[in-house]
């Protein structure tokens, strides 16, 4: 176990992006997050409900790396469906969205 | 006919504000209703909310999820996943589903506050949306717990809970009440939808869901984190808000409602979200402590935009802090202790190896809390039940409405956090209660507590039969130990090895 004075201070961190609720649509966002973020680090954290895809900073996820990865057609808002919540700000666009610190500590 | 792109037209289709002539803008968003915090109109029109959404994405995406969600139930309903589950996991789902749905329709309430009396028009919209999302969690949380009725009568109380005097209820509703209903609209977008669903609901609804999926529970589990998806949305109507009222020179209230959302939310889900996943969840089953959720949705990440938006620290933090390791097993120990008082069965959840869990993830647990259950143990072992069950009332928070409870053993440190105000002797469980009921103290003080109401003779006869009848807690509802005390059986085992 962490004690609580380094638990307390975890919130020390500038991690970004979504909470996916496990499935397809988890797994084409993880590799969206590989392919329009390079040269950075993309952590998966599964939970096996939820996959925590996170990076530090900023991450962009873009419509048409979805539909690659999915195969099919995919429109921006339909990443609701899955999307259950994400660290950081969001940025909703219809080409893409962006996960965001307005400040870096 | 080729469609406009939507951030071509989003703008100008959700900017509604115009200037009345027959009536005053005071009449058009009365103070109390909208919250003006003396900001101009025109200020709050710069509110741009960062997830957009329009109508028609709505009522796509919201099919797609409910597509989702009823066909995973619908797959798995012959599988008998929840006859064969442990009773353990059945506590979970008899709690979640009294404590939650019912306050769902409340918050639909909440929602259409902002969407009617929120003098920003981007608020209004998605609150709008909001506002559908808590009727459709209701509705989905309702449904799913009532196949379970006829077989078991506990479930029952999806419906019934929020409309008792059960304890648990009263303080539910208690904290509710006093962040989402009894608020103005702007109040309701800073502690409902950020304070309380940015932190506090991903606890319940994604870190559950994790021990859902790894009990096999995929209909709970794909339930409870498709309604979270609505949550994502609808709790970013608190940023921008509270961005506004700092630009205008109201950090101090906008932390303030920050700061007392975050606390009573925490003291809620000490008891709710806390024992479930420590204790009544199967061992095997636990995807990670309470305090390992914790640590990630709440100090990790809502901790986190707290800073972000520009807001500090809570006062309170090495409070919140210490209490981490604390607080919830107290209030397992005493749900336990008084479980006829509630509808659902706890979970003792201390076999030899549960326990080496808990000190695993708690040192020290075998010291403090262990001894509390070592006496519990020897009571059982013995035959003496009767000694296991409440006699007498616990001492209730004026502000939580919960026990107040302290870390036993050594370390034994209870406090009594007091106050008098207009003649009455006010009891808190801790110093950011108090300091809650300080700032506001008309409005609260004329609350009674469960214990207050037994005092003052509103329960009779004064004994637990009274009580339970006080709370609507029938035979076949009142709740006992979820396995019947069959755990107890390696303990007399281990005596009998220790005695040969």
């Amino acid at each position: 176990m962490t004690s609580n004075t380094e638990v307390g201070a975890e919130y020390l961190n500038n991690r970004v992006g979504p909470v996916m609720r496990a499935g397809e649509l988890a797994e084409a966002v993880a590799e969206a997050a590989r392919e329009d973020n390079p040269g950075k680090e993309i952590r998966v954290d599964d939970k096996r409900a939820y996959l925590r895809i996170d990076t530090d900073d900023e991450m962009i996820i873009r419509r048409t790396t979805i539909e690659q990865a999915l195969g099919r057609p995919f429109n921006m808002p339909e990443l609701e469906i899955d999307l259950s919540s994400f660290s950081g700000r969001i940025q909703t666009n219809p080409d893409y969205v962006r996960f965001y610190f307005a400040k870096r500590v | 006919m080729a469609v406009l792109n939507r951030t071509d037209w989003y703008d100008v289709a959700r900017t509604t504000n115009w200037t009345p002539k027959y009536v005053t803008e005071d009449e058009l968003f009365p103070p109390e209703l909208s919250g003006s915090f003396d900001i101009p109109m025109e200020k709050w029109e710069a509110y741009d909310e960062p997830y957009k959404q329009t109508y028609p994405e709505y009522v796509k995406v919201q099919r797609e999820k409910d597509a989702g969600v009823y066909s995973v139930k619908a797959a798995l309903e012959r599988s008998k996943m929840f006859e064969n589950a442990d009773p353990g996991w059945q506590s979970v789902l008899k709690l979640h589903f009294g404590a939650i749905p019912r306050g769902e329709y409340a918050a639909s309430t909440a929602e259409a506050r902002m969407m009617r009396f929120s003098k920003a028009p981007g608020m209004r919209n998605m609150a709008t949306l909001g506002s559908m999302d808590e009727i459709r969690h209701a509705q989905l949380q309702l449904y799913f717990p009532h196949e379970h009725v006829s077989k078991d009568r506990q479930f029952d109380w999806a419906h019934k809970a929020f409309d008792t005097n059960e304890w648990a209820a009263i303080a539910s509703r208690h904290f509710f009440d006093d962040i989402m209903m009894a608020r103005d609209a702007i109040s309701v977008g800073i502690m409902l939808t950020f304070g309380f669903e940015t932190g506090f609901t991903n606890m319940q609804f994604l870190g559950l869901a994790a021990d859902a999926a790894e009990a096999g529970d995929f209909t709970f589990s794909s339930l409870i984190s498709s309604i979270q998806t609505d949550e994502s949305r609808h709790a970013q109507i608190g940023g921008p808000t509270l961005q506004i009222l700092i630009e205008n020179g109201r950090k101090e209230e906008a932390q303030k409602k920050v700061d007392i959302a975050f606390w009573r939310a925490w003291r809620l889900f000490s008891v709710l979200t806390g024992p479930i996943m420590d204790y009544y969840t199967p061992l095997e089953h636990r995807k990670q402590s309470f305090k390992e959720f914790m640590q990630e949705w709440i100090v990790e990440q809502f901790e986190r935009s707290i800073l972000d938006l520009g807001l500090d620290k809570p006062w309170y933090w090495d409070i919140f802090l210490e209490q981490l390791d604390q607080q919830h097993h107290g209030m397992h120990l005493g749900v336990w202790y008084w479980r006829p008082t509630v509808w659902w069965n706890p979970t003792a959840g201390v076999t030899p190896e549960e326990r080496d869990w808990l000190e695993e993830k708690y040192p020290g647990w075998n010291d403090t809390w262990g001894h509390c259950w070592d006496v519990i143990i020897d009571n059982l072992v013995e035959g003496r039940t009767e000694l296991t069950l409440p006699e007498t009332l616990p001492i209730v928070c004026n502000m939580c409405n919960l026990p107040v409870n302290y870390t036993p053993g050594n370390g034994w440190n209870v406090q009594d956090y007091s106050l008098e105000y207009n003649g009455r002797l006010y009891h808190f469980g801790s110093e950011p209660d108090r300091w809650i009921f300080e700032q506001e103290p008309e409005r609260y003080a004329g609350h009674m507590t469960l214990v207050d109401r037994f005092l003052a003779g509103l329960v009779q006869p004064m004994d637990l039969g009274g009580a339970l009848a006080y709370m609507d807690l029938a035979p076949g509802e009142s709740g006992d130990d979820a396995h019947g005390y069959s755990w107890v059986e390696v303990y007399k085992q281990l005596r009998m090895k220790k005695a040969s």
